[in-house]
């Protein structure tokens, strides 16, 4: 029972309360009662879920007993309930695109507090919608075929977790990191709060997994620089740095760091923050996955002035794996889904200058605080102070860079927790007191309180209150202590407690590459540059570009296991795409008619490169396989042969006359 | 979400109405941004007297949002106050302390006490009555004029449109050190073909003094008969050498339908740095430290500045103190504290210039550079009180530019 165009058309009009979401403001029966007296509406109702299964039999029944063709349904955004309405349309046996959604909530009632003045324009726009939905017309929804392979970009505790998840399922993954080890922050921790367990026991296993997987291919040193293409089918452009020794034939062995010219490492260490040091010939740390080593070309002599003994060579043999001849690479993947797992950084404590970061030799940021006690750090695992000399006192000052209109205005969650377990570890290393001086302590989560007391029982200092200055002792000579000063709110009293070293615990903050990661990925950011999510509770992992999902601190500060939450439901809505195999387009792409004069002005405008030239009928020919639906085109043809489904000039011209039909 | 606040910056905007009383505070956007107040401390931990007050501006805000602020006024704490803006400037949430609560308290604090320190109170009087603090005569303020050494042109008598308008300020018109200060000025404008005048016997102190207690009374008596005199002449911008009056013109004037551009001198200068470079020709051979007030550094954000004219004059050597830029201290002259010496003395309280006087010591420096007047006598007192006197002096950036000039 299709419609034709030549059928009188029979207009079903349905005004929605969102219980008192709109009917608190807006008068729904007013309403209904105008769409009722409008050309062509055959009945007009207001009822209080129409996205309910009630509401959306009326839909059905209405259209097969009053023989309705179109449907106007008033209530929210259309990127809620459209899909649902469709559905109905298309169980009574119409085509769903004689529905037109009229958005009264987000658009009206949300925005409004004036009752009379929402009403009458709820009444303009229902009038524009009931005029539009005439010039609708039957099309076809159309389905693509999904590339089956996925790319995770960033391999932090959230990008690995990501990638073994999909691979693990069956799918191939490419995982491409900046810097030449998988791991991002978490490798650099020694223990984790709030169960106190070795970071590097629980986090290697999995950097191996992700090594040795047969589905993952792992490009480390590697950066995204080109993307193209939409949901199902993004042609990703993959940058290889240099690292001047081959990945398959490096056994990881490192005599070659051994051999290396310089005897001793003197070049500032990047996995250590600056804290230790390491030759030009290095791996980033003893776990390193891949662990292959690399050149560092600004300190190489080889690479700097070609006249190195190159002992290095000699050292590796056979295996011939220094190659130093070797170029950067391109490398061009297909893929259907990206999942972004890019982190964060930690705020630049010099912003907040009377902490004295970068001034005080013995005031340190807490990630560096992270390597002193690793282990595996520098010193190997011995917190010391810049002198040598083991701390007796240690004030860790929270909020640094957080909750703090001057710097950044969020609170960045973990903090609280990282301190409580940093004075744990301090105490524990070096038998030092420590002061925690804190704004409010936060242990939300599973197993935090629980934490937090374990902490308090062991006898540390907390104080309430913001640190408001850290300078020297004048009563010590250089190399003295350090004042820490600030108010003990809840004693009344400002303190000046001396100590020999002091941890900043910095907040987290969007990585610097953010803003360039979301142009390149055409991603959303919120204000704070964090990569803003579909919808803060029903599409937490999804963004507002199909296929892409987040996980991890980049989408905002947020401890490991809920990085890994995160990245385990970014896999899962990954694999849900890839695995219906097919995605359905909108059909609101754009056609050319047979008067096309062939100026080919619409040929570069173009931004998905669906348009091209038919030399033969010297016409321009669209690819609706490729269009997206933009309207560039439409708008640019100067002899107006261009036109777009869903928007024809008929469509929004009436829609503007029911705008304006009452002013 | 609110936007960040951005402070410290040189903003225009109304900080607050006029007419704002403690009762009604709470209802302005100012008192939105009280209303998020979280207690931290910051405010009492950074306060150079955070330790002899018994209402820091945390407890102010705790008792103004209970409906309880009256508490506050039996207390002497906010006469301890000295309008440092090291609380604001730090403030976590971004409330302007210094500018709205903290001189509303003030003022019902001194109009609540049976009486007011005697120098404090004498001050006020003079103000109000001399148009200075010392009850110097009005008549004799453009005196130092004859010893300047060069032109200085009084508006009244010129008839004619300049550029800067130069408010000279009271200490820099009556007292020797201040002239100092105010003749090295002149030389430097005239160095640099500045189109300046002043106004002369006309001019009465800005009142800051009397904004930082929100002493309306007082402030508005200046502040309409400022503003009058200002209206009868034409100019493009005001200067002033004292960050204090900068800081009237530039916070409280313009509630006041106050409208025109203000610089601090130092401010002016470095706009003219080139030019003024190639006349610093005589070295000083000196090791300098730098003391940002309060007003010019914290409040008006103007760090760069000073610093930029120092380096500027060949043989300096800068260096800085433990304390500096946004986290300077005060010499404790400000908020009426230039005037209560002997109170706070009375009190049991360290003199702030004291523990001023010993960062800058401990620097190894022999010049202490500043850009406040007040700072002059409060820094040269301190030293001779520490028995400094003779290791160190204490010199207005000006004064040491137009010790570097050639001729
Ligand atoms: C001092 C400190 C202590 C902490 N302690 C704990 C703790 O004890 N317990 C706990 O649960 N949480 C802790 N956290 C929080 C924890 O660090 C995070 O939850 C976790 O690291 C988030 O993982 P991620 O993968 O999202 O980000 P990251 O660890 O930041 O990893 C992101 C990865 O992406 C890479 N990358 C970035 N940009 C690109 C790009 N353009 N292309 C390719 N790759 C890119 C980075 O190199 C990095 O490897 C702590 C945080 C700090 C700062």
């Amino acid at each position: 029972m299709q419609p034709t165009p030549h059928d009188p058309v029979r207009i079903g009009c349905y005004v929605c309360h969102c219980g008192t979401n709109i009917a608190g403001l807006v008068d729904v029966a007013d309403v209904a009662r105008f769409a009722g007296s409008l050309p062509g509406v055959v009945l007009a109702r207001h009822y209080k879920y129409m996205c309910s299964d009630p509401g959306q039999e009326l839909i059905v029944r209405d259209i097969l007993e009053h023989r309705l063709n179109r449907v106007v349904v008033a209530a929210c955004t259309p990127l809620l309930h459209e899909p649902t309405f469709r559905k109905a349309l298309t169980r009574a046996g119409l085509n769903p695109f004689f529905l037109q959604v009229v958005n009264l909530r987000e658009h009206d009632a949300w925005v409004h507090s004036d009752a009379a003045a929402a009403t009458q324009k709820a009444r303009e726009l229902v009038h524009a919608a009931v005029l539009r939905v005439v010039h609708h017309r039957p099309l076809e929804i159309r389905q693509v075929p999904v590339h089956r392979d996925v790319l995770v970009v960033g391999g932090g505790i959230a990008g690995i977790h990501a990638a073994l998840t999909l691979a693990n399922g069956g799918l191939k993954v490419y995982l491409v990191e900046k810097e030449a080890t998988l791991g991002g922050h978490m490798a650099r921790f020694d223990k984790t709060f709030p169960t106190l367990d070795c970071a590097a026991c629980v986090l290697t296993p999995k950097m191996a997994a992700v090594g040795a997987h047969p589905n993952i291919t792992l490009w480390t040193w590697s950066e995204v620089v080109k993307v193209e293409g939409t949901v199902g089918n993004y042609r990703v452009t993959v940058r290889r740095k240099p690292r001047y020794v081959i990945e398959d034939r490096c056994t990881g062995c490192q005599e070659c760091v051994d051999a290396c010219v310089y005897r001793e490492p003197r070049f500032p260490d990047e996995f250590n923050l600056g804290l230790g040091r390491r030759k030009p010939i290095y791996l980033p740390f003893p776990q390193a996955v891949p662990p292959v080593v690399l050149i560092d070309p600004a300190t190489c002599i080889e690479l700097k002035t070609g006249r190195c003994k190159k002992t290095c060579v000699e050292a590796c043999g056979d295996r011939r794996a220094i190659d130093f001849h070797m170029q950067e690479e391109l490398r061009e993947i297909t893929v259907g889904a990206i999942i972004m797992a890019t982190g964060f950084r930690i705020f630049d404590a010099r912003r907040t200058p009377y902490y004295g970061y970068g001034v005080f030799p013995n005031v340190y940021n807490a990630l560096e605080v992270e390597r002193l006690i690793n282990a595996a750090g520098p010193t190997g695992g011995e917190l010391i102070l810049r002198d040598g000399r083991k701390p007796r006192s240690v004030a860790i000052v929270h909020c640094v860079g957080s909750r703090d209109e001057h710097t950044n205005p969020w609170c960045s969650r973990v903090c609280c927790l990282y301190s409580l377990k940093l004075a744990h570890l301090i105490h524990e290393r070096t038998g030092a007191e420590v002061y925690n001086f804190y704004i409010d302590i936060r242990t939300p989560g599973k197993g935090m309180e629980e934490f937090y007391q374990r902490i308090q029982e062991e006898g540390l200092h907390l104080i309430r209150g913001k640190v408001a200055d850290v300078y020297p002792d004048p009563n010590d000579g250089p190399n003295g202590r350090l004042i820490v000063q600030a108010e003990d709110t809840l004693m009344n009293e400002v303190v000046k407690i001396p100590v020999d070293l002091v941890v900043l615990a910095v907040g987290l903050e969007p990585h610097p590459d953010a803003e360039n990661l979301r142009r390149l990925f055409n991603l959303s950011c919120s204000a704070e540059g964090w990569f803003l999510e579909r919808h803060p509770k029903l599409a937490p992992v999804n963004t507002f570009t199909d296929g892409i999902f987040l996980a991890g601190c980049c989408q905002g500060p947020k401890d490991i296991p809920d990085s890994v939450a995160q990245a385990g439901a970014a896999a899962a809505e990954a694999y849900a795409l890839i695995s219906r195999g097919h995605i359905e387009l909108e059909p609101n792409t754009a056609h050319i008619f047979d008067d096309c004069s062939g100026c080919k002005s619409c040929l570069p405008l173009c931004p998905y490169s669906a348009i091209t030239y038919d030399e033969d009928r010297r016409k321009a020919v669209i690819n609706e396989a490729l269009c997206k639906g933009c309207g560039t085109c439409v708008a640019a043809c100067p002899s107006g042969s261009i036109a777009q489904h869903l928007f024809e000039d008929e469509a929004i011209f009436s829609e503007l006359e029911g705008l304006l039909s009452a002013r | 979400m609110v936007a960040p606040v951005t402070f410290p910056k040189t903003e225009r905007a109304e900080i607050c109405a006029r007419d704002t009383t403690l009762e009604t505070l709470l209802t302005t956007p100012e008192g939105r941004r009280i209303l998020t107040c979280i207690q931290c401390g910051t405010c009492a931990g950074t306060c150079p007297y955070g330790e002899h007050m018994d209402y820091p501006p945390r407890r102010l805000i705790n008792l103004l949002r209970r409906g309880r602020i009256e508490e506050a006024f039996r207390s002497d704490s906010l006469l301890r106050c000295v309008a440092c803006y090291a609380c604001m400037a730090k403030c976590p949430r971004g409330i302007r302390l210094s500018d709205v609560l903290l001189p509303l308290v003030k003022e019902q604090t001194l109009a609540r006490r049976p009486e007011i320190p005697a120098e404090l109170q004498r001050a006020l009087q003079n103000t109000l009555r001399y148009g200075n603090p010392m009850g110097e005569s009005s008549r004799k303020r453009a005196n130092w004029v004859t010893s300047a050494g060069t032109p200085v042109p009084i508006l009244a008598e010129r008839q004619k449109p300049v550029d800067v308008l130069w408010f000279v300020e009271c200490y820099t018109s009556y007292y020797p050190r201040g002239i100092d200060g105010s003749r090295a000025t002149a030389r430097l404008f005239h160095a640099l073909g500045i189109d300046f005048a002043i106004l002369g016997n006309e001019e009465k102190c800005a009142g800051d003094c009397g904004q930082l207690t929100w002493e309306s009374g007082l402030f508005e008596t200046l502040t309409d008969y400022n503003l009058e005199i200002f209206r009868k002449y034409k100019f493009n911008r005001i200067v002033t050498g004292d960050p204090h009056a900068h800081n009237a013109f530039h916070v409280r004037y313009p509630m006041y339908g106050f409208h025109y551009p203000v610089l601090h001198t130092h401010q002016l200068l470095a706009e003219h740095l080139d030019a003024l470079k190639p006349k610093l020709v005589r070295p000083l051979r000196r090791m300098v430290t730098y003391h940002d007030s309060c007003c010019l550094g914290r409040r008006a954000g103007c760090f760069d500045e000073p610093r930029r004219l120092l380096q500027a004059i060949p043989g300096v050597k800068l260096v800085e103190m433990v304390h500096h830029r946004i986290n300077s201290i005060c010499c404790g002259g400000g908020g009426g504290g230039m005037w209560l010496d002997t109170w706070f003395k009375s009190k049991g309280m360290e003199r702030l210039s004291e523990r001023r006087v010993r960062e800058a010591m401990a620097t190894g420096a022999d010049v202490l550079a500043v850009s406040c007047p007040y700072e002059i006598f409060r820094f040269e007192d301190a030293l001779k009180t520490l028995g400094y006197d003779h290791k160190m002096v204490v010199r207005d950036v000006s004064e040491l530019l137009a010790e570097a000039l050639g001729d």
